[in-house]
């Protein structure tokens, strides 16, 4: 039996189920899905303070419990070459108290409201996010308020949260797929911040708190930041919370960090991992981002090609030939920046044989389309997930605040679904064929070199 | 005055406790069912829990509970290698399975107006398997792959979750390696997956629970006419998995040649389950080690910046207190430097420790306690599109018979007092009942 051919109309399906269900006890094809419940995204209430803060307040969800997160354009893209996590030491310089509450009198403020407030730094945005029992949404927005735009940055701390770094900095360089990661990055972006995922240890010691004031001055204000509150909550009174606790909120103003010119080359990169059990591999190369008007349809090709569990390249190195555990594609984004890269922990054994059926996938899509069965059960997929992922309130701040950094309209949400369901079997290979290029990819190995380098050495140089 | 204070009161309103939804059932075979609705989003969550997890599996096959779960996707009477995943998924839904120490669990979180196709896939399934030599070497492969890329490959692999258990627990079947070691998992062969399959995949040892924008009783119409007729098996009584009274504290260091800093946990007999001392133990769980308020973090890491941070729980990385039946560990653990002893680090934890032996919580910590519990038992339960509620439905009808529990968990942490607090720390928080686990960085050292 074909899996595509569970895929039928509503009508027809009837039928299948009842004629059946009554000639035997149990049916021997599945029962068809009834007609599709409507979905609509969330209403969300939306207006800008005087300073420029914007603000999107969506009630949604039966828990009473609700999440406060304020993302601001202030992420490590920021950082100059020398000033690698300078941005995640302002971070965790931000939990340690404000001008009226010490650390502990935060974290208690906000255990009492049944929540807490954590600030995380990522290449393009910082955010300081919070959740509470539903009855205090109002006072978790003023104390996000105190911790965003109010901290005290002791001195004092700095040792402490520096060791923290070079400890966390210290296991992230002995993990293989950090190892990988900062291979492939730094590969590919030649002097800019996305290409700098780990500072070194002299450089991080090296950092005071003028440096972190400064950075949080030069880069933290309303103009750059978006505040996002879902739950159950009287709107009215979380907006006259928001108006109170932000309104005289003064910062940096805009700025624009300069977008990548990504560098991408056929070639093999191998970071030698003596007596590795796996070989953990990235293959990877810039591909368009979501501003870009093939993003949902190349959406649609990564499912299907790496990016689901029911995908090709999945299908192939661990359903049939048990390579993996774990293999997955994805399209990673920053601000007009992307990359389409494939992931692996392979057994040593198999490093070239995975690289094989990888490329043999990518060359399949690219040389024939999909048929109409495959694509129409990867189009219920990707439009089934994106109902999944505005299901809850975290996935609706995220769904949200990706279209506000992206720059996207609203209808991008209302007319996603029939976006990918417009996607046709010819599309899916031109989009391979232009956008997943893969006799320009970076091959990352980490890895022991002496067993991988023979296996691997027909498809590129080897660096 | 009176005005100011009434208005401060009533922002303060908490809001009206909320419940989950809960209708239960037996079938005639014995299997359970548990419905729930919750009209949020368009979308269900379908789950098969059946109740045997790895601690019982094949003494000379460690491992085996969890390559089983893995033969569960290999195909059944009417869906072949592949085609339950695909089923799923092209039905806009995304599935998984995994195995815990007293259940493995098969769910789906799908757009709610696929129900009666994923319930029809699952009983499919509990029918019977349908497998060939090809698909457990197959899987094999694939699991050994998931040893490797989650602890053999990988700095601080396991730890703790799977080294405590082996350290802390003296019965073999709370002991054992229960990832498996590679030369067992290669060992199994179709006849140890018939046998298993046979043994403990009844519906009468399993409970299915649908929950979302349902139906209820077109859901439980469904359900009889898919399970309904699956014949039931008699499932063997539990062996003997409890745990003596621990009666000296144990220390054990192993050497782990991928980490570059050390390591360090510390884990404790868990009270039993449902007993009032194991609620008290999940309030003492607030105040010890969750969030940034709770006194571990403040004393080692605000104060005296021992560490980044210190992680614990019961059941730690693999669940909660509330879905494990069994024998489990209360359990703190923490990176540090080499230039920090082990010993200094738990000088000062034993501080907090024996502070909440000797004197009694403030009423203000203890409440501070119970709103954190509270709003975290939410957070479980919305977990994943509200598989968290189902994950605690299936664990109380499986251990309980009763899932409706669910909703009379606040009251038991409500009636915790200060009193038996004390009393439980001193039982359960005894140096006696613990054991120390130490990871030194190896030879390799730091790869920098």
């Amino acid at each position: 039996m074909k899996a595509a051919r569970w895929i039928l109309t509503a009508v027809a399906a009837l039928t299948v189920a009842t004629a059946a269900q009554a000639q035997t006890p149990f049916p021997s094809s599945p029962p068809a899905p009834a007609t599709p419940k409507d979905f609509t995204v969330p209403e969300a209430t939306r207006f800008t303070l005087d300073n420029g803060l914007r603000v999107t307040l969506v009630p949604y969800g039966s828990v009473p419990r609700s999440n406060v997160v304020l993302v601001v354009n202030a992420g490590n893209v920021f950082e100059h070459a020398n000033e690698v996590w300078l941005a995640d030491l302002v971070g965790e310089l931000m939990m340690e108290g404000t001008a009226t509450r010490s650390a502990t009198a935060v974290s208690e403020e906000a255990a009492t409201m049944g929540g807490s407030v954590t600030v995380g730094v990522g290449a393009d945005n910082a955010t300081v996010a919070a959740d509470a029992l539903a009855e205090h949404t109002a006072a978790m927005v003023r104390l996000v308020a105190d911790v965003a735009t109010r901290p005290a940055m002791p001195e004092s701390e700095l040792p402490r949260l520096k060791a923290d770094l070079l400890r966390n900095l210290s296991i992230a360089r002995s993990t293989p797929q950090q190892i990988a990661l900062e291979r492939f990055r730094s590969t590919m972006y030649v002097d800019h911040s996305y290409g700098r995922l780990f500072p070194t240890d002299d450089m991080l010691q090296g950092y005071t708190v003028a440096q972190a004031r400064d950075y949080y001055a030069r880069t933290f204000g309303p103009a750059r930041a978006r505040l996002y509150v879902a739950g159950s909550f009287d709107v009215a009174a979380v907006e006259a919370a928001v108006r109170e606790a932000f309104s005289g909120w003064q910062g940096a103003p805009t700025a624009t960090a300069p977008t990548p010119n990504p560098f991408t080359e056929r070639a093999i990169h191998i970071v030698d991992r003596p007596g590795a059990p796996q070989t953990t591999i990235i293959i990877g190369l810039p591909t368009i981002d979501p501003s870009h008007e093939d993003y949902v349809p190349l959406v649609v090709t990564n499912a299907l090609l790496g990016g689901s569990f029911m995908s090709r390249i999945t299908r192939n190195i661990r359903e049939d030939k048990g390579y993996t555990y774990s293999p997955g594609s994805q399209i990673s984004s920053r601000y007009r920046d992307a990359y389409w890269a494939q992931n692996a922990d392979v057994t040593t054994a198999d490093t070239g044989a995975s690289l094989k059926e990888i490329f043999y996938e990518i060359d399949r899509l690219q040389s024939e389309p999909p048929s109409v069965d495959e694509l129409e059960g990867v189009r219920n997929y990707v439009a089934g997930n994106f109902v999944l992922q505005n299901s809850s309130r975290v996935g609706i701040i995220n769904q949200l605040s990706l279209l506000d950094f992206h720059g996207l309209p609203t209808s991008y949400l209302s007319d996603y679904v029939s976006k990918v369901h417009a996607v046709t079997p010819e599309k899916v290979q031109e989009i391979a064929r232009k956008y997943i290029q893969d006799d320009k990819a970076i091959i990352v190995l980490v890895g022991d070199r002496k067993i991988i380098e023979e296996q691997v050495k027909d498809f590129g140089p080897i660096k | 005055m009176a005005l100011a204070l009434t208005a401060g009161l009533s922002a303060q309103q908490p809001s009206s406790p909320y419940t989950v939804d809960v209708d239960y059932h037996t079938l005639d075979n014995g299997l359970k069912v548990v419905l729930s609705r919750d009209t949020t989003a368009p979308v269900a969550v379908v789950a098969v829990y059946y109740n045997i997890g790895f601690r019982i599996e094949p003494r000379d096959r460690t491992g085996f509970a969890h390559l089983f779960e893995h033969m569960m996707f290999q195909g059944s009477e009417h869906l072949g290698k592949n085609q339950f995943i695909s089923l799923v998924m092209s039905n806009g839904g995304v599935l998984n399975g995994s195995t815990r120490f007293d259940y493995t669990n098969y769910f789906q979180v799908v757009p709610a107006h696929t129900v009666e196709t994923m319930l029809w896939a699952e009983a499919d399934r509990m029918w019977g398997l349908n497998i060939t030599e090809e698909n457990l070497t197959n899987q094999q492969g694939v699991v050994k792959n998931e040893v490797r890329v989650n602890v053999l490959n990988q700095p601080y692999g396991g730890f703790p979750w799977l080294t405590l258990p082996q350290v802390a627990n003296t019965n073999w079947y709370n002991a054992h390696n229960f990832y498996g070691a590679l030369d067992d998992l290669d060992a199994a062969t179709l006849d140890d997956v018939r046998s298993f399959f046979k043994t403990y995949y009844s519906p009468s040892n399993a409970v299915v629970v649908v929950r979302g924008d349902i139906d209820k009783a077109q859901t439980l119409e469904w359900i009889r006419t898919y399970f309904g007729g699956i014949p039931r098996a008699d499932v063997p009584p539990l062996p003997d998995i409890s745990e003596p009274r621990q009666e000296e504290e144990k220390r054990v260091e192993q050497e782990d040649p991928l980490a570059t800093r050390p390591a360090l946990a510390i884990g404790y007999h868990h009270p039993e389950r449902n007993t009032p001392e194991y609620f008290a133990m999940g309030l003492i769980d607030q105040i010890l080690v969750q969030g940034n308020d709770s006194r571990l973090y403040q004393a080692l890491v605000q104060e005296k910046g021992l560490t980044g941070d210190v992680t614990g729980g019961a059941n730690v990385l693999l669940g909660n207190m509330f879905n494990i039946n069994g024998p489990t560990l209360w359990t703190a653990f923490l990176f540090h430097d080499a230039e920090t002893s082990a010993d200094d680090i738990i000088a000062a934890f034993d501080a907090q420790i024996e502070r909440l032996r000797t004197s009694p919580v403030s009423a203000e910590e203890l409440q501070r306690a119970l709103t954190k519990r509270r709003s975290s038992l939410y957070a479980e339960t919305e977990q994943f599109l509200g598989f968290g509620a189902v994950d605690l439905l299936a664990s109380y009808a499986l251990f309980d018979d009763d899932p409706s529990m669910i909703n009379r968990l606040e009251p038991r942490f409500a009636e915790v007092t200060p009193e038996l607090i004390l009393e439980t720390a001193r039982e359960y928080l005894r140096p006696t009942n613990r054991t120390i686990l130490i990871v030194k960085p190896g030879k390799k050292g730091d790869a920098q």
